[in-house]
């Protein structure tokens, strides 16, 4: 069996890869990919400590993380998609009309 | 199924029906916003219902739901911004067909950040909250709407990321989800540190504190006016009643892991977003770095974590919330076909419209904090609370923060009662909607009933933040 550590240690891994991704990247659409990874390091760490305590709470709580995820990604992928039609180009540093 | 629920049984149903008027062959569009207003009244009525059963607190599903007198004002108060948000885009094309339905969904949202009580809750709420208004925002179809869309989104998964991260450290360090069932005192220490410090990372993404504040003023400028409103009213109730909860619930024996660095937040916040605020010339982006401001505001209120605070948090986010309203509904008169103005804009307001004029004064003079107001007795409060938990240095940024505000909220009011330049400038009058006129006139109603009369609504906030204190 996985020692818990390693496991949770694999998600603290990806979670740093996304977050370090998501500041960056400039392409939008690896942004989201990277803000996803981190939702699933969350859900992964919640699983393995669902586990070790052999309690089904943090389960249930990967499994809402995947849905709520498939919705974001279909609402997020949809304004990408319709910023794209505007520019025919992704580029965040481009999507700027806003002074930010 | 319990009774208790019916306010967000009511929203869900409502959800149903509003989509089914949108689908009406004839009278397309308007009965959905009618629709969406009955909704927004019945599930008042069963707030109110729940308020005056006498039968409160009551927790559901394992403790992960909690109806108490705090999370029914909060219902009030996200009822109150749906409203406004749908009365000032009342019928409007502009904003595609489906914004009631989406304005009731995110609506679901702030309820069920009210009431949660685990991290499961705390979740869905924050995402039910946050997927509606991604789409509002993005919602016009032009390259402000879609920018604006495409920040919020991005943000906000990525703050969601954060949230999530911290929720699993603090899983793993305490074992249960539930909020009141956390035990600080016996957390495996790095771990319950890592994740408290995340989650409330996150939540403060959320309400738009000071170091993670950049995307707000992007988001409310380029979204579309009514999805601005209900931004800057709505969200900030949401996202404060539930850091509230969250700290509250969960770190009420720990205080000591999370008062010292939010108050130090708090102070950052209210000096630098009214400094910011100086520098704007658009309209929309003033009153997002003065909605950043007053999200420092409203964190002394948690910062100071007592019974005082919670009740001037409560009142505090009622004030900033009418006002906000107020002056949303006059841009939008103002600005008529485009969805923003600059302050220049408002140049020979007073002659033009005096009493539009005269109600923006009453709103900004709201925001600043001058006396009659309701946000003087809100930041009041908020001082006394702050005394109360004896750190005075938050009082002082407070006062810093407002003096500094002053100057910011002056400044259109300049605008707005000098004459207009000679050239051009239609002179005629300011067209008043009838849907937005009630919006307007309600909300500086208030403002001025709460300056002078706030006793009620203490009284109401009193009991809700009793309660929760007790549980």
């Amino acid at each position: 069996m996985i020692p818990l550590n390693w496991v949770v240690g694999l998600g603290a891994a990806l979670f740093a890869i996304g977050a370090v991704g998501v500041m960056v990247r400039k392409n939008p659409l690896i942004m989201f990919m990277a803000a996803e990874m981190m939702w699933n390091a969350a859900a992964l760490v919640f699983v393995a400590y669902a586990r070790s305590f052999h309690a089904m709470s943090g389960q249930v709580m990967a499994f809402i993380i995947i849905g709520t995820a498939a919705a974001e990604v279909g609402i997020g992928l949809a304004i990408i998609v319709s910023v794209f039609h505007h520019r025919h180009r992704l580029d965040i540093d481009e999507v700027s009309q806003l002074r930010g | 199924m319990s009774f208790a629920l019916w306010p967000e049984y009511s929203v869900v149903l409502g959800v149903f029906a509003t989509m089914f008027a949108i689908m009406l062959p004839k009278g397309r569009g308007i009965a959905a916003y009618w629709v969406t207003l009955a909704t927004l009244a019945a599930a008042f009525m069963a707030t109110w219902t729940d308020w005056t059963s006498g039968r409160l607190p009551i927790l559901l599903y394992a403790h992960g739901v909690s109806i108490d007198a705090f999370s029914l004002v909060i219902n009030g108060l996200v009822i109150l911004a749906a409203a406004g948000a749908l009365l000032i885009g009342w019928n409007d094309r502009r904003y595609g067909a489906d914004f009631p339905v989406l304005v009731l969904l995110a609506l679901l949202g702030m309820m069920v950040l009210g009431l949660a009580n685990n991290f499961l809750v705390l979740f869905v709420g924050i995402e039910l909250l946050s997927l509606p208004l991604y789409i509002m925002a993005a919602s016009r179809g032009t390259h402000q709407s879609g920018e604006a869309g495409l920040k919020y989104l991005l943000l906000g998964a990525f703050s969601s990321g954060i949230l999530l991260f911290g929720l699993a450290l603090l899983y793993g360090a305490s074992g249960t989800l539930t909020f009141t069932q956390l035990a600080p005192a016996h957390m495996v220490l790095p771990l319950a540190g890592a994740g408290l410090a995340l989650t409330v990372v996150g939540l403060v993404f959320k309400l738009g504190i000071v170091p993670f504040h950049m995307w707000i003023p992007d988001v409310y400028e380029g979204s579309p006016l009514p999805v601005t409103t209900y931004m800057a009213f709505g969200t900030k109730v949401g996202a404060a009643a539930i850091l509230m909860r969250f700290l509250f619930f969960g770190f009420a024996l720990a205080t000591g892991w999370w008062g010292p660095a939010l108050g130090y937040l708090a102070v950052l916040t209210m000096v630098v977003g009214n400094l910011l605020a100086l520098a704007q010339k658009d309209m929309k982006r003033l009153l997002a770095y003065s909605g950043i401001a007053n999200a420092g505001y409203l964190l002394v209120g948690i910062a100071s974590h007592n019974m005082v605070g919670a009740r001037a948090l409560l009142f505090y986010l009622l004030v900033y919330g009418l006002a906000v309203l107020a002056v949303f509904a006059i841009i939008a008169f103002v600005a008529g076909d485009r969805e923003s103005i600059q302050l220049d804009d408002l140049k020979g307001l007073a002659a033009r419209s005096p009493w539009l004029a005269a109600f923006l004064a009453i709103a900004m003079l709201s925001l600043a904090g001058i006396p009659l107001t309701g946000g003087f007795v809100g930041k009041f409060y908020l001082i006394q609370a702050a005394l109360q938990a004896s750190q005075p240095g938050l009082a002082i940024g407070l006062v810093v923060g407002a003096m500094v505000g002053l100057a910011a909220y002056i400044r259109p009011l300049q605008r707005a009662f000098q004459k207009a330049d000679g050239d051009a400038g239609p002179a005629s009058a300011v067209r008043w909607p009838v849907a937005g006129a009630v919006v307007l006139v309600v909300a500086v109603v208030g403002t001025i009933g709460l300056g002078v009369y706030p006793s009620p609504i203490v009284h109401i906030v009193n009991h809700s933040a009793a309660f929760y204190w007790l549980h």
